[in-house]
């Protein structure tokens, strides 16, 4: 681009151009979603199993797993960081959606004691549900919309269920408010990079 | 030039600078130098330009290692920008 006389057509042209350029930017690449969706699936799953073969130490997933995936996390969330080179007004408002999801679900999980499994993962899914829906109405991603309106029938669902068939609900859950739309957010993603 | 348009915002590589950065929170320099595919040196003169008029605020530090140029537009630019458009449908649909 050099310097010369423009004519205001012209000037519209490049704002337009310019402001297309920033828009079409897609700010979530789905590595997270899809992550955590694949990790908190497999863990109920392998939660389920030990209930249904009489495996004591079937819950001892949870504490052991999920904050190895709060490590991958922190260290994938600082490699993008040291990749970014522009940061939309999306980026900061799904930064903060998430952090209030994550505080959210560390206040339920503290208080599961209190309130029991089955309230928590009502909550939880009602949390996922919730980060889901607002990402996706961010990113204007209907798979994430459409996703979210599935942990909402889950928490729903939740209720008139026993407690190892809340991890059957929770997992199919995920299925499709996280790891389906997540792949898809990925394709999309790709698609867009290699453009 | 045309009359009344902001002669600052009036220039090819200047007005696609403020297009980006209003439409994004912050801009490292390589990142506009790549979407305006305009040459360092052209960009960093039109940039000062846009800091010297309060239009932008540049912000320079490290990222690992390496210098980095972060640039921002500010309540000044956005204003400028805004009355720029206002005035240019002037001239689109007199």
């Amino acid at each position: 681009m050099e310097e010369k006389e423009i004519n205001p057509a012209e000037s519209f042209d490049i704002i337009k151009s310019m402001i297309d350029k920033a828009k079409n930017k897609l700010a979530d690449d789905g590595f997270l979603i899809i992550f955590w969706g694949w990790l908190v699936f497999i863990s109920a799953l392998i939660n389920y199993a030990c209930i249904l073969f009489s495996i004591n130490a079937g819950y001892y997933v949870w504490p052991v797993l999920m904050p190895l995936g709060g490590v991958v996390s922190f260290i994938y969330g600082m490699s993008q960081r040291k990749k970014e080179r522009v940061k939309t007004y999306i980026d900061t408002y799904l930064g903060y959606s998430w952090s209030a999801f994550i505080i959210a679900m560390f206040v339920t999980l503290i208080f599961m004691p209190v309130h029991g499994v089955k309230i928590t993962y009502f909550f939880l899914m009602l949390l996922y549900g919730m980060a889901t829906l607002v990402s996706g109405g961010l990113l204007n991603f209907k798979p994430l919309i459409i996703g979210s309106l599935f942990s909402f029938a889950g928490a729903i669902i939740s209720i008139f269920l026993e407690s190892e068939q809340l991890l059957l609900c929770i997992a199919a859950a995920l299925l499709f408010c996280y790891i389906i739309p997540g792949h898809l957010l990925r394709l999309q993603y790709k698609s867009q990079v290699n453009v | 030039m045309f009359k009344d348009l902001d002669p600052l915002l009036h220039s090819q590589l200047r007005l696609a600078v403020i297009s980006l950065l209003v439409s994004v929170k912050n801009a490292e320099f390589t990142y506009l130098k790549e979407q305006t595919k305009a040459t360092a040196g052209n960009l960093s003169v039109q940039l000062q330009k846009l800091k010297e008029a309060d239009y932008i605020e540049i912000e320079k530090s490290f990222k690992d290692n390496y210098p980095q140029t972060l640039c921002k537009i500010t309540k000044t630019g956005l204003k400028a920008f805004e009355e720029y458009v206002k005035i240019l449908k002037h001239y689109i649909n007199p």
